[in-house]
């Protein structure tokens, strides 16, 4: 039996889970609440539900005005833009804005001033399918950093990023879908995302239409960082087959699963890991 | 007519009708130095040093960046972990500084600062602001400011003979809303009436203790050269008696300075406390202390409570009671609300809405020839109508800044600040001896 060790927290509006395997408990548990403390110092910069935030401060910006913006906003920005393009549009960080604005606002970011521009309109970001993904990538910083290389990082059940694998373990066992789901990968340095309608209902807007996603009812991406699983596997919600295919063509590091195949049909190049049944 | 009542340091939004569209439009002509706009003029350039890099110094740095004409040019830290990590940090920002352990090799070597900045545990907040003042500097310093009352005492006493700055870092003295409620709402309105209590606390839940990464841990030599027994304790230096003055210090310190500010200087203080929780520290966990306050029309009591053990209570606050209203206020926004007594029928809530005073939560209808008629309505709700959204710290940075420049005064110079500080320090001695400690207005002078 591996020596994992567990602690959980609340943040970003659901529960986090930081395991820790092959380490001293006390030590393990240290290097934890350091992660979770980080957790909540990266929540307090993006969240849009407090008023200080730099995310509730852009929304606040005139078409014209700058603001600059604390490094893990602006680091976080920077991939959303980057998945935007990378996912042609179907992933947007001010995709719910749709729901007060006739068309998605525009915002440009400066790396010299470390600054974001509002263009046009009211520049309302909503990180949920991108900030849990960013704040599990830099918590893997952090227990790299403390020396704790085995690790599962959870953020609310829908991404994980996993360090290495528990000692004698060729990964740490992830389903894709519910509970003990029988579809399960071995993971190792590599994060999974799922997105679907069986929590939230439909509550996913397609940023090019404004328009509810109703394509798929469950999809997993497969990636190297845990923002870009996140952002990626909304983003499946609202892309046809032949969009997936040009997109994943682009980034072979990417790998997308669509209920109901799941893994029986992996979409892109990269390697499947192995399954259980495998080892 | 609305009466010209806000200034423009409380960064008021108030109005009479329109709510929440105005509030934000009032907001966004506010000249934020975080906006970046075109044609900013142009302003002196205030080159700065921060002295300390942990929990608190990360909170300042982030806001000291958003503030326009200061410099941050060196960076010192005993510990490289924290030290290289703002190094890195400050990097991403484009904001290269110099390094160091030692705040003497800074101040020996930076020739060119006009302020600190001190975020470093207490025991060291006496010795390294009278050093920086003696220096010709000007000094920002967190709270509290020193863990004895000697100690903070020298601070103001060097205040005095160097003519420099010191900001003591008790940041709600510079927050819009406690400016506003306090200046128009309790003193302007006499909205609670006749103050006859408080109740104020911080409760925090249980943590692990602060770990370190192990091939950071500092050499034993280097620990000691600073005043650590061990690297436990350098890390967890708020549990310990001689490097920190407890969580009456350390948390009780943020509301029994609003205290005080509001209500002047306590009279006595009992208090009741215990380390029955912990088995590692040196201070007590829990406290309960009451301050009797004399005011001028009778004495105010005020409770406090900190616990370490349970973040239960709904968070930190604190709330003014009196016999016309009670005013609850925290930096939290959220937890901010206001209640008037049945019996206060002098003055009615639309008068105070009038007046700017308070703000209805919900809008009222833009169209006054309509109405909608359905269930029975709520009663209105009323709220302090100040939208303020800068990080916490940011307005008491800037304040100490526009000091430096002349276009401001301080908000918590040392000599005012000591006040609270003995106030806490009795207080810590109250719960130590289980009696009730009597704090003349002559002992509160620095």
């Amino acid at each position: 039996m591996a020596n994992i060790h567990q602690f959980n927290h609340r943040a970003m509006a659901t529960h986090f889970e930081v395991r820790i395997a092959d380490e001293e408990r006390t030590y393990a548990a240290q290097a934890a609440q350091a992660a979770l403390d980080l957790l909540d110092k990266l929540e307090s910069y993006l969240s849009r539900f407090r008023g200080s935030s730099d995310i509730a401060q852009i929304a606040q910006l005139a078409p014209g005005q700058k603001l600059r913006l604390s490094e893990p906003a602006f680091a976080c920005l920077e991939i959303a833009k980057r998945m935007e393009l990378a996912t042609l549009g179907a992933f947007s960080a001010t995709a719910s804005a749709l729901q007060t604005q006739s068309c998605l606002p525009s915002w440009n970011l400066l790396p010299e001033e470390l600054s974001i521009q509002c263009e046009r309109g009211r520049v309302q970001f909503d990180l949920g399918a991108i900030g849990k993904g960013f704040a599990l990538d830099r918590m893997a910083e952090l227990l790299r950093s403390w020396d704790c290389p085995s690790f599962l990082l959870v953020a609310g059940g829908s991404s994980i990023l996993s360090g290495n694998p528990p000692k004698e373990s060729a990964g740490w066992s992830c389903g894709l879908g519910d509970d003990n789901t029988p579809q399960r990968l071995l993971l190792a340095h590599t994060s999974l995302s799922g997105s679907g309608l069986a929590v939230k209902g439909s509550h996913i807007l397609d940023p090019r239409t404004g328009r509810l996603a109703l394509r798929q009812n469950r999809a997993w991406a497969l990636t190297d960082t845990a923002a870009e699983s996140d952002a990626l596997s909304t983003a499946c919600m609202v892309l046809n087959e032949p969009e997936l295919e040009q997109i994943l063509a682009h980034n072979p590091s990417w790998l997308i699963f669509l209920e109901p195949d799941g893994i029986d049909r992996p979409m892109g190049s990269r390697v499947l890991p192995r399954k259980p049944e495998e080892v | 007519m609305v009466k010209p009542l806000l200034n423009r340091r409380e960064f008021i939004s108030a109005t009479t009708a329109t709510g929440a569209t105005l509030l934000l439009n009032a907001c966004k002509s506010d000249p934020s130095p975080k906006i970046a706009s075109a044609g900013k003029s142009s302003l002196n350039t205030i080159n700065i040093a921060l002295i300390g890099y942990g929990e608190e110094g990360k909170v300042l740095l982030e806001s000291i960046l958003n503030i326009e004409g200061v410099r941050l040019v060196a960076l010192c830290d005993i510990w490289d972990y924290h030290l290289q990590e703002g190094a890195r940090y400050l990097s991403k920002v484009n904001n290269e500084v110099r390094t160091y352990e030692n705040y003497e090799d800074l101040l020996a070597k930076e020739k060119d600062l006009q302020a600190v900045v001190i975020a470093t545990p207490d025991f060291c907040h006496a010795p390294m602001t009278n050093a920086c003042l003696k220096a010709g500097l000007h000094v920002y310093c967190e709270k509290m400011m020193s863990n004895t009352i000697d100690g903070a005492r020298s601070m103001v006493k060097t205040m005095h003979e160097t003519g420099k700055l010191l900001q003591i870092g008790h940041q709600r003295r510079s927050n819009p809303r406690y400016l506003f409620t306090k200046n128009r709402l309790l003193e302007e309105a006499k909205f609670c009436g006749r103050l006859t209590a408080a109740q104020s606390q911080w409760n925090r839940a249980v943590k692990e203790d602060f770990g370190w990464p192990k091939k950071y841990e500092l050499p034993a030599s280097t620990l000691t050269k600073y005043g650590y027994k061990d690297m436990h304790q350098f890390r967890n230096w708020r549990w310990y008696k001689g490097l920190g003055g407890g969580p009456l210090s350390d948390l009780g310190a943020h509301q029994i300075d609003i205290l005080n500010w509001w209500l002047g200087t306590p009279k006595s203080v009992i208090g009741s406390g215990g380390l029955d929780y912990y088995k590692n520290h040196d201070w007590y966990d829990n406290a309960m202390i009451i301050y009797e306050y004399p005011l001028e029309q009778g004495v105010a009591r005020a409770f406090y409570q900190v616990q370490t053990t349970t973040s239960a209570g709904g968070g930190y606050y604190e709330m003014f009671m009196g016999d016309e209203g009670t005013i609850k206020m925290s930096e939290d926004p959220s937890i901010c609300s206001i209640y008037r007594e049945a019996r206060a029928t002098q003055v009615s809530w639309d008068d105070l809405l009038q007046k700017g005073y308070v703000r209805a939560k919900t809008a009222s209808a833009d169209d006054a020839a309509k109405v909608d008629v359905r269930e029975t309505a709520q009663l209105a709700e009323y709220e302090i109508p100040v939208f303020f959204n800068k990080p916490p710290h940011q307005p008491h940075l800037e304040n100490f800044f526009n000091t430096i420049r002349g276009t401001a005064k301080l908000n918590c110079p040392g000599d005012e600040a000591f006040s609270s500080e003995y106030s806490i320090h009795k207080a810590n001695e109250a719960v130590a001896t289980q009696t009730r400690i009597a704090i003349t207005p002559e002992e509160v002078r620095a």
